[in-house]
């Protein structure tokens, strides 16, 4: 089709009875381009920041399987992704100008033809969301580490990731990996991600508890190289050094490197050490030997085990059991069921360590609990019950 | 590996594109869809009023600054359209929009007494 010319549109305002004096001398000739079908183009609408980073040459990365719903990660920052209608046509125009940019810039022309790229009905809406790590900890522990000799095939990478595997496979922004990552003491073995078996790492913390307890250092004062000199024909250096990290806070003093040992972190390790062996316990037994347990100088108290066990204060005598938060459903409501599944009734400060994680920025657990639960009271106490009726 | 989403390399700033909103839907004047044709002629009156002339009618607007600016994406590739999971696929940024026409005025019909002069 012709182009429309300068003529034409003049005559056109004739017929609308528009006055050009009235009007700005540049007119846009607007139609459709040859692909004007929606299908290929899309619309995102941008949270407060995501312009900006995009305008700085930062990337956005769409990621889920086929079976998840999409996410939207910038570089530390996960989004929910929603389709969003309206009921109105939205038509998108490159070169299209503005008033003021046309009132700023004197135009040699008065006619630009502007092809509108596409249109659409609906675009995707964002919405914050908390990163979805469960993953990352069940992809790790496909294969957890168990040290340099029981390899079960060295040089299978079947069940093995990058860091570059799991940006591809977590939906989660790169950040906020990263950061998990460090949280559950991963450690980077021949390039590829891994978490200690349980076993290995108690293994390791005991021949560093062991030394310091035959050294008589202070917890707060472990000396990293005479660790690795004393314990390297045991264990790989690395493997010793990571134990460290994870269970103690790194520091240099006259340049030389020390540990300070981090007591609620050991006591709460060795507790899992003794919980994972049977179903329950006896809790005045289990705090004698807990206590009994742990390296000298070092208090247990039960606020250590926040979301790893479960005080039963109605049975006689009061038993302990293992209840780990991240075995748990990452869903709100799934996490909920599964709770009220394991009990009836909970008060807020048994169930606030699981369901801790669930809070999305700026909500309370209170938030939650007015959402997901019911509350009575019992005894005197107020303690909270599921919604609904759990079969 | 999922490509991330940046505008194409080389490209320097990324486009600003602008968003025009109409009520209703489009309709092709004849039949052989949209592509190619003309929707209208945008002026904009000396105080920026936007005005569309579209067919036989004459629509008022108003300029819109986003609150939440759009990123315009562009599928790659010939994959098939967003499921209800969400837009799988390889996907560029292609332009950011700014700002808006919104046209949500009733039209006004454009009353021909004098044929058109062309």
């Amino acid at each position: 089709a012709a182009m429309r010319s300068r003529a034409e549109v003049d005559a056109t305002l004739q017929t609308a009875k528009l006055k050009p004096a009235e009007l700005l001398p540049v007119v846009h000739c607007l139609s459709f381009g040859p692909q004007p079908g929606g299908g290929e183009c899309c619309l995102l609408q941008l949270e407060p920041g995501l312009c900006a980073e995009l305008e700085a040459g930062h990337s956005l990365v769409i990621r889920g399987e086929k079976d998840e719903h999409a996410v939207l990660c910038s570089k530390d920052k996960t989004y929910d992704m929603k389709i969003a209608d309206t009921s109105n046509m939205l038509l998108f125009v490159p070169g299209c100008k503005t008033a003021e940019e046309l009132n700023a810039d004197p135009a040699s022309c008065n006619i630009i033809h502007s092809q509108i790229a596409g249109f659409s009905k609906n675009y995707w809406e964002l919405r914050r969301c908390r990163p979805k790590l469960k993953k990352l900890r069940k992809l790790l522990m496909e294969d957890p580490y168990d040290g340099p000799d029981h390899q079960k095939d060295q040089t299978s990478t079947f069940s093995k990731y990058t860091t570059e595997d799991l940006l591809s496979l977590i939906q989660a922004s790169e950040e906020e990996i990263l950061h998990q990552l460090q949280v559950i003491d991963a450690c980077k073995i021949e390039g590829y991600w891994r978490i200690l078996d349980f076993d290995y790492e108690m293994k390791l913390l005991n021949h560093v508890t062991q030394l310091i307890d035959s050294e008589s250092w202070p917890l707060s004062k472990v000396p990293l190289c005479a660790c690795l000199e004393e314990l390297g024909s045991l264990e790989p250096r690395e493997m010793i050094e990571h134990i460290l990290l994870s269970y103690g806070r790194k520091y240099v003093d006259a340049g030389e490197v020390f540990f300070e040992m981090r007591e609620d972190k050991i006591c709460r390790a060795i507790a899992q050490m003794l919980l994972q062996n049977a179903v329950k316990f006896n809790l005045s037994e289990f705090e004698e030997v807990w206590q009994q347990s742990v390296p000298e100088g070092m208090t247990t108290r039960l606020d250590q085990l926040q979301g790893l066990a479960l005080v039963d204060k109605s049975s006689r005598p009061e038993t302990i059991f293992l209840l780990k938060v991240e075995d748990l459903p990452e869903d709100n409501q799934e996490r909920f069921n599964s709770l009220f599944g394991i009990r009836e009734k909970w008060t807020e400060v048994d169930i606030t360590p699981y369901i801790q994680d669930l809070c999305a920025e700026k909500q309370t657990v209170g938030a939650l609990l007015t959402k997901y639960a019911r509350s009575s009271m019992l005894n005197g106490v107020k303690v909270y019950n599921s919604r609904r009726p759990i079969s | 590996v999922i490509p991330p989403l940046s505008h194409s390399p080389g490209t320097g700033a990324l486009a600003q594109w602008v968003l025009l909103e109409l009520q209703g839907s489009v309709e092709p004047r004849q039949s052989g869809g949209l592509a190619g044709s003309l929707l209208g002629d945008l002026h904009y009156t000396r105080e920026g009023v936007p005005v569309l002339i579209v067919g036989h009618h004459i629509l008022y607007g108003k300029v819109v600054q986003l609150e939440k600016p759009f990123a315009v994406l562009v599928k790659q590739g010939g994959a098939p359209q967003p499921g209800p999971a969400g837009p799988h696929g390889h996907y560029t940024v292609t332009a950011l929009i700014k700002t808006k026409l919104l046209f949500k005025t009733r039209p006004k019909p454009i009353i021909t007494h004098v044929p058109k002069k062309v």
